[in-house]
């Protein structure tokens, strides 16, 4: 038995030794910038972390394949560090720590969603790392003095804004509006954010209602908002959540003027899931893939789209393009900042003014994007952007589910 | 409005109730509490989201597959797995369960990923209306029809044939059940195969009514356990008493309170049976 357990011992320490040397190796030749990055690889925001993830290592392979990051006389190439957050905040910001102290990360690249990043950007907070995130928007990862983390999401309480403002365009002018939101971070921000706007631009919202994260069902809310003949309803949730919304509102046969999503609409899997049922479904992103903005890392919008569809085979939405643009920040302060020591390049980031593929990325003194949102809706199977400055002109009133071919 | 609500949760329970059958019959025979219950109705639910998608068999077709297929697994769980801890402590089975719904669920994460599906019939939102206030949603009644067939079906194996009349033996008395001839092994496993199998058939019927992904089961799990508890255990009528009581209060509640208090209503009915009632409102004294 004493036999085996020495063998195993001088193994593990051959083991050892050929790994060490390895990355002894690699960490001469280039010279590597790490960033870390704990995200959802499995769990359920794993959807949405493959979009940031994939995201993030096409920006880095543009950037390796095409000069590096100069810093000084020197040039970097970026590596990222990525772990299994399994979509829990506890385990996420025990591996951000994990990334700073034992991997020894430069910088931090964010997880997804709100929930997961305060705690995130906390750790970062008490390292002293700064850390580009672009998958949480909630006012609370930005409330707290945190000058280590910024956010390439424009602010939650803002989202419908631009629908609002929509609204006001139409004639007669919708007066009644329903808001829903789910019960996690971002989500309460949306919610009470728009609420706020809304009474203030001058609708009445008639319903105001806060449902649990993940419910299936939405029979009793959407029995209200018939018997409360909402005209808008403004739901902020996830995918699954505006799926059920959907397709029950249809087996009730409730059918207000307009219904307006935060996730969902401009996600492929949702138009997928629904089929037709999905048409003229209004939605609102930061980003789409409409725009044409002239980028830093890809020639424009466009060019990035088309290459991201080649690479991925799917086309990309606001969370890509988020993702892109804060590998995009990195590079644009690291390079401004000429160092790689953290405190510099946190002043770098916070004196960012850079055009990406996601547009003109500039940020706020607590550290969010300076930026709105775009109403979308699906036409023709196709999500089209309808304000500010339509590609097409939105639908409304929708045709009932009824009056539908 | 408070008639739609009723209907809503009712139609809402029918689908409780069938969630639950199965895990109250493992329950009440075996004393094995399984958690791996709701990962059972996923993959009852991507069965049928298979057939509908590649071959295009009909949900309502596809329930007689997806019985089959989770007849089988259960069968085979039970037999190769279960079996050998039967005696164990409590405990024990509980941890494997929690080890199978750990294993069922990441194995469906890798082979299928974290999307969400869904099932697209054509008549998947149809409903008809009776006078100018109530629409009924005309899948979620043939769901709740099923879910009395079903039912039915089950309480005349139980009752009816030997294989019931084993299994009632079985989970009453097992030395006796053992001395006059029961396979005690072979019922265990019809018993856990029959438990899954309706575990399948609800899978089918979420699977037409809502999107699916791989971590769908956790919550259908604690539904389910909250439904045998209301209905108690060691009666055919206990889910159905019980995912009716849940549904109906559930839609009221949500109503009365906001919808994001409807899992703490669940709990609460849940707290309150084990206080007032413990055997559950069907339940025998034991």
């Amino acid at each position: 038995m004493r036999g085996v357990i020495k063998t195993v011992l001088i193994g593990l320490a051959v083991l050892g030794l050929v790994f060490s040397y390895g990355s002894f190796a690699k960490a001469e030749n280039p010279k590597v910038i790490k960033l870390g990055c704990a995200i959802s690889f499995t769990g359920g925001k794993s959807r949405s972390g493959k979009l940031y993830r994939d995201a993030y290592d096409m920006a880095v392979e543009k950037i390796n394949k095409s000069g590096g990051v100069k810093v000084g006389k020197d040039t970097y190439i970026f590596k990222i560090i990525y772990y299994d957050d399994k979509s829990d905040p506890t385990e996420s910001s025990r591996l951000v720590e994990k990334l700073i102290t034992q991997d020894k990360v430069n910088f931090l690249l964010g997880p997804y969603s709100s929930g997961i990043t305060i705690p995130d950007s906390l750790v970062a907070m008490r390292y002293k790392i700064p850390m580009i995130e672009g998958g949480g928007a909630s006012g609370k990862i930005f409330s707290r003095g945190n000058k280590y983390i910024f956010g390439t999401l424009p602010p939650a309480s803002q989202y419908f804004k631009s629908t609002l403002e929509m609204l006001k365009t139409f004639k007669p002018v919708p007066k009644t509006i329903a808001i829903l939101y789910a019960d996690d971070k971002f989500d309460v921000s949306v919610g009470q954010g728009t609420k706020k706007l809304a009474e203030k631009m001058g609708f009445k919202v008639v319903l105001f209602e806060k449902y649990a994260e993940g419910a299936t069902d939405f029979n009793s809310i959407l029995t209200k908002i018939k018997s409360l003949n909402a005209e808008v309803v403004l739901l902020a949730g996830h995918t699954e959540e505006s799926l059920n919304f959907t397709q029950q509102a249809k087996e009730l046969n409730v059918c207000p003027k307009m219904i307006s999503m935060t996730v969902g609409p401009s996600e492929a899997d949702f138009r997928k899931s629904l089929g037709k049922d999905a048409e003229y479904i209004y939605g609102v992103a930061s980003w789409s893939t409409q725009m044409n903005f002239k980028g830093y890392l890809f020639k424009d919008t466009q060019e990035f789209v088309k290459l991201f569809k080649e690479k991925f085979n799917y086309d990309p939405d606001y969370h890509n393009a988020s993702g892109i643009a804060c590998v995009a920040v990195f590079k644009d302060a690291i390079e401004r900042a000429g160092t790689l020591d953290p405190e510099k390049v946190r002043d770098a980031i916070a004196a960012t003014s850079l055009d990406t593929i996601y547009g003109h990325v500039e940020f706020s003194p607590n550290g969010q994007i300076k930026g709105t949102s775009v109403v979308l809706q699906i036409l023709g199977g196709e999500v089209i952007q309808v304000y500010p400055n339509g590609v097409k002109k939105p639908v409304y009133p929708v045709p009932c589910w009824k009056d539908r071919k | 409005m408070i008639l739609q609500i009723i209907i809503n949760g009712i139609l809402k329970g029918g689908l409780y109730a069938l969630m639950a059958i199965g895990m109250s019959l493992i329950w009440g025979v075996m004393d094995i509490i399984n958690i791996a219950h709701g990962s059972f109705i996923m993959l009852g639910a991507f069965t049928t989201y298979w057939l509908f998608t590649l071959f295009g068999i009909d949900p309502f077709l596809s329930l007689v597959a997806s019985m089959t297929v989770l007849f089988i697994l259960g069968y085979a769980v039970q037999k190769y797995l279960i079996n050998l801890v039967i005696r164990a402590s409590a405990f024990i089975t509980l941890i494997l369960a929690f080890g199978i719904e750990i294993f069922i669920n990441n194995s469906a994460l890798v082979m299928w990923t974290a999307d969400v599906r869904k099932v697209k019939v054509p008549y998947g939102a149809a409903n008809f209306s009776i006078g100018n206030f109530v629409t009924v949603p005309t899948v979620r009644l043939l769901a709740f029809l099923l879910v009395i067939i079903i039912s039915i079906i089950l309480f005349y194996i139980l009752n009816k044939t030997n294989l019931g009349r084993s299994i009632r033996a079985t989970s009453q008395d097992l030395d006796a059940a053992r001395l006059v001839g029961v396979d005690v092994a072979r019922t265990y496993a019809v018993t856990f195969g029959l438990g899954v199998g309706a575990a399948g058939a609800a899978g089918t019927l979420w699977a037409i009514l809502f999107p699916i992904s791989p971590m769908m089961g956790g919550i259908l799990t604690l539904k389910s356990f909250v439904v045998v508890i209301i209905g108690g255990l060691g009666n055919m009528l206990g889910p159905l008493i019980g995912g009716l009581t849940l549904g109906v209060t559930e839609a009221l509640g949500s109503n009365w309170f906001g919808s994001t208090y409807e899992n703490l209503i669940s709990f609460t009915i849940l707290v309150l049976v084990l206080i007032i009632r413990p055997q559950g409102i069907l339940g025998g004294t034991e």
